[in-house]
């Protein structure tokens, strides 16, 4: 089916990506090249507009605004006075920690399911339309809709959750999952991982399929046995999907907001308050906006950073097939 | 403050539009933004619908534009727009908050400017919960006064008699051991993260004669009073050492806690009139089971909480004069009187409360009594919201994780919300 | 290459597993609304029940208007898409035709954005939006939406502009077209299931978006879904059935989109942005 799809004329693997691509190669020489560069911005500016409108503007502001003292209405210009406020609160680097937590447990999982799933669902022979679409059912829903379900499943008193999982013996009866402070940040991984598992079990589904036919039989021929096709065909084949869909998902993660704020808004005790909740809670309940909004600035470098690496990563990868 | 609507239809159209983008519509007609979370409830929106049309026949120039708004994203809301000076010309926010940051418009100059005996409705209590630093914010929209709600039916099971209910904490405790059984607990202590964790833990420490705060206002007191310790760590107990409580108190919050109520989980809450209102409506089989006390206390001087919710007109508002009539009309004793029989909402006018209807209900007379002592919150610091939505939540919770270490707990509570209040 | 039958058996037996799982949840949202309110808090909880009906439903839409937030859902999901995608099309085919010197920091200025977190912006997106006057509009959660849209987007299209070779643009200029005809009648149509998959990734974020829907509007008129849905929770109740029935209302759409497409969403991003 996947390759029925595909432009008959698709170019050879390494003109293809997305990324930074190597600038010789995509360099069209002809006639009045100046002029067709010209022509090249026409088509990039309204959407150069829009988002400069839109996102360069208001970050401006924010930026302002985080070297403000601010109460409401009122701010004075106190200079880096929140950045180094917050670089020595014991909250921000509690906050980091978790952070941190929440996003490798959950990236990681993200694509170890998402792999499996990937696989099987590859070779799946039946119902492979309701297999997709069930897989990706949680990840349609929308996120603040599925914490909603799932503050009602693991209800203390009435949720099924604890029903079933006390039946079988697991826990306790009235198991405290969104009350306890270890347990809520493990509610809310999970609540996460079931949320972000599909869209990277998309990607890869997609990625396998792009792997052509003949490679898995000249491995077959050669006798390779079906770990050996995985680890000499299959990780090779995906390696550059699985560094672009786990940063995706990396920047996507630690900026996720929805799930955390509607299931225990930080709480308890502090025990899930990643850094885009703190950034909400000490704008809306300390109303601080001059320390969110250096919050909200610490936490863009930090994501900075981490997508240096990745361009990095890429960039090394391509050389590595060149 | 209209807005035209926009296309309707999208398309490459849109970004055009957005460069021709319309002001306000030029109208002779005022329109006043009306925020507040009561708009979404179910109780009291045939009310103010009714309410809203009254006052828009009487006052044919002016047309109220509600704002429904998700309970919890009302303060959010609020300041998104205030901070844009375009905040709803009425709405209700918690005061001492929203007048520090200057979102508020002060109204003692148009409260002044009316006749004496108009004035003379309000209660003291009720203003003065609304005023920060000498100037008033806000008239009282509605009051819950905190007492102890029974369910008649399961104490009576458990051989206890719902006419004579429990005054003291020995007694209260021995009840709901009593009451507490299988899949069946006494009560339930709050610890969930909303403001309902303090206005409880306070109606107990206030239920000791004890103080949370000193009278300046410059230091808290949690565990500092010994009194206040004292009745933080009875309880605490209730849930820890004598488990006398329902399950998960870091889960459970106002909802959780009438649900568990409704469906005969929990034989006792401590909870405003409008509690009952919840309950009934979950499960309207207990319409004759529910019986009201005050607060068991352990002091003579023992009083309880009393919260008041107020409409305030905003800073930015641009017609502050037609504000004030609003607000006026809608906390008048014809609409009050019916918020209280069908929201449960208590007046905090003298004239509603001896209004027939309102004299005549057993067991509103019984929450006004307890309210005529009560002290009402929140307090005047720019910083109640943080502490009564986190501090004290984060305290009770560490507290229940910690039984052993409950005045380490309230002490270090103490040392963090007195910086708050001494902040500048 | 055949698959013994044992492991044919134990793949799909986890596979079914694995996806009863995933769905349980949503089975439980519509469980609990199909469930009368009685029966909602019953313990031990029902799996499924004699008294399953639509009352929830019949209730949700007469007491709500949630037809309307329904169409204003699908109005700026729809708007956004199509904006989002014409942006995007328009930027990802200049930036693969043309020998662009910017490409570079075009791409990391859009992911800059994806990485944006949503609550440093809320007030300052506020206060553009009401400065130029565009509150309680879909043009303002149109254009918001679609700015943060817009990277995913350009960024997938690039992938897909990228295999359609070049020569066909110059076959198309050869024969007297301008760059914008051959933009629309040569590679759009090759670019076609990118297009599709892109399209569907729009629809659903702006479907499910909730803070800026939340504070771009005040006039309940305007209000979408996720918003419209928050304010059920009030403080008296919080009818779980009720609930649970406008949150069915809320997925069933994109669910029935992503059924009838989902052969061109894996098959899209085949055919463009995974190959490296």
């Amino acid at each position: 089916m996947s390759v029925a799809t595909r432009p008959a004329t698709a170019g050879q693997a390494d003109d293809v990506g997305i990324g930074v691509a190597s600038r010789s190669r995509s360099v069209w020489r002809g006639p009045g090249l100046r002029r067709e560069r010209r022509h090249g911005y026409y088509f990039l500016a309204p959407a150069l507009l829009l988002t400069v409108a839109l996102i360069a503007l208001p970050l401006a502001r924010a930026f302002w605004t985080s070297l403000q003292r601010t109460r409401g209405l009122r701010s004075d210009f106190t200079g880096l006075d929140n950045y180094l406020y917050i670089f020595t609160s014991t909250q921000f680097w509690d906050s980091l920690r978790i952070s941190v937590i929440f996003t490798a447990v959950c990236v990681f999982f993200h694509m170890l399911v998402g792999l499996g799933l990937a696989l099987l669902l590859k070779r799946a022979v039946f119902a492979r339309t309701l297999f997709r679409v069930g897989f990706l059912a949680p990840w349609i829903v929308a996120p603040s809709i599925g914490a909603i379900i799932w503050v009602w499943l693991l209800e203390p008193q009435f949720g099924v959750v604890n029903y079933m999982l006390s039946g079988i013996g697991l826990v306790d009866r009235y198991q405290a999952w969104l009350g306890t402070p270890s347990l809520a940040l493990a509610s809310v991984i999970i609540v996460d991982i079931w949320r972000g598992t599909p869209f990277v079990m998309l990607l890869l589904l997609a990625g396998l399929q792009g792997i052509p036919k003949d490679q898995y039989e000249a491995a077959a021929m050669d006798g390779a046995t079906a770990w050996q096709q995985f680890r000499f065909v299959t990780l090779p084949n995906l390696r550059y999907l699985l560094i672009v869909s786990s940063t995706l998902d990396l920047i996507y993660t630690i900026r996720h907001f929805d799930i955390i704020a509607v299931m225990t808004g930080g709480g308890p005790i502090d025990a899930t308050e990643v850094l885009p909740v703190l950034i909400y809670n000490t704008a809306f309940t300390q109303n601080n906006f001059g320390r969110a909004s250096a919050i909200g600035i610490v936490l863009l470098g930090i994501i900075l950073l981490f997508s240096i690496f990745y361009l990095r990563a890429m960039r090394l990868g391509k050389a590595r097939e060149d | 403050m209209t807005y035209a609507k926009q296309l309707k239809m999208p398309g490459t159209a849109l970004v055009l539009c957005a460069l021709l983008a319309p002001g306000a519509m030029a109208q002779d007609k005022v329109t006043l933004q009306w925020q507040a979370t009561a708009l979404s409830e179910t109780q009291y929106e045939p009310i103010w619908k009714e309410m809203v049309a009254a006052f828009e026949a009487k006052n044919p120039n002016v047309k109220i534009q509600p704002v429904i708004v998700p309970r919890k994203d009302n303060w959010t809301k609020f300041v998104t727009a205030a901070q844009a000076q375009q905040a709803p010309c009425v709405a209700s926010v918690p005061v001492p908050t929203a007048a520090f940051n200057g979102y508020l418009r002060p109204l003692n100059e148009m409260l002044d400017a009316e006749p004496a005996e108009y004035k003379s409705v309000w209660t003291e209590n009720g203003l003065k919960a609304l005023t920060f630093e000498d100037e008033l914010y806000g008239l009282p929209f509605y009051a819950g006064i905190y007492g102890e709600i029974y369910n008649a039916g399961l104490v009576k099971k458990a051989g206890l008699d719902p006419n004579n209910l429990p005054e003291t904490w020995a007694d209260y405790l021995d009840w709901t051991k009593r009451l507490t059984g299988a899949d069946q607990w006494g009560t339930a202590v709050l610890a969930g993260p909303t403001d309902t964790t303090m206005r409880v833990l306070l109606s107990w420490i206030y239920s000791n004669g004890g103080k949370a705060f000193n009278d300046e206002l410059t230091e808290a007191t949690f565990a500092k009073d010994p009194k206040s310790l004292e009745a933080i760590k009875f309880y605490i107990d209730l849930a820890t050492k004598h488990k006398v409580t329902a399950p998960a108190p870091a889960t459970l919050n106002y909802n959780e806690q009438t649900i568990l109520f409704a469906q005969q989980k929990i034989a006792t809450m401590r909870n405003a009139y409008w509690g009952i209102a919840k309950v009934l409506s979950d499960n309207p089989g207990l319409k004759d089971e529910i019986v009201v006390g005050a607060p068991p206390a352990n002091a003579p001087d023992a009083r309880t909480v009393a919260t008041v919710t107020a409409m305030s007109i905003s800073s930015s508002c641009a017609h502050p004069k037609e504000a004030w009539e609003f607000i006026k009309f809608m906390t008048e004793p014809q609409w009050a009187v019916k918020m209280v029989s069908a929201s449960n909402w208590m007046p905090m006018r003298g004239d509603v409360a001896k209004d027939p209807a309102v004299a005549s209900n057993q067991v509103v007379q019984k929450f006004l009594e307890m309210g005529s002592t009560a002290l009402t919150i929140p307090l005047p610091t720019p910083a109640w919201e943080q502490i009564a939505n986190k501090d004290v939540v984060a305290a009770v919770q560490m507290a229940l994780e910690h039984p052993d270490q409950v005045e380490a707990i309230f002490k270090e509570l103490d040392a963090q919300v007195t910086a708050r209040l001494q902040e500048k | 290459m055949k698959t013994p039958v044992h492991i044919r058996m134990i793949e799909t037996v986890a596979l079914l597993i694995a996806l009863a799982i995933m769905l349980f949840p949503i089975y439980w949202m519509v469980n609990t609304a199909l469930k009368p309110a009685a029966e909602v808090f019953q313990s031990p909880p029902s799996f499924f029940s004699a008294n399953w009906s639509l009352d929830a439903f019949r209730t949700l839409f007469e007491t709500r208007p949630i037809g309307r937030y329904f169409l204003n859902s699908f109005i700026v999901a729809g708007g956004t898409t199509v904006l989002s995608l014409a942006l995007a099309s328009l930027a990802a085919y200049g930036l693969t035709r043309f020998s662009m010197r910017i490409e570079g920091l075009v791409i990391l200025a859009l992911l800059f954005i994806k990485m944006l977190p949503e609550a440093l912006l809320v007030v300052p997106f506020y206060q553009l939006v009401a400065d130029v006057g565009l509150l309680n509009s879909y043009v303002a959660l149109i254009l918001v939406y679609s700015s943060f849209a817009l990277p995913f987007a350009v960024w997938m299209l690039i992938g897909f502009f990228r295999v359609i070779p070049r020569e066909l643009d110059e076959a198309g200029i050869m024969d007297g077209a301008t760059r914008l005809q051959t933009f629309r009648l040569v590679v759009l149509p090759l670019a076609r299931p990118g297009i599709v998959a892109v399209a569907m990734f729009t629809f659903l974020t702006a479907w499910n978006a909730y803070l800026w829907a939340l504070v771009l509007t005040t006039d309940p008129d305007m209000y979408v879904l996720p918003v419209g849905i928050a304010t059920m929770k009030g403080e008296y109740q919080v009818q779980w059935n009720e609930l649970m029935a406008a949150a069915v209302v809320a997925v069933l759409p994109v669910v029935a989109i992503y059924s009838v497409l989902e052969r061109h969403l894996v098959a899209g991003i085949t055919a463009g942005a995974v190959k490296g």
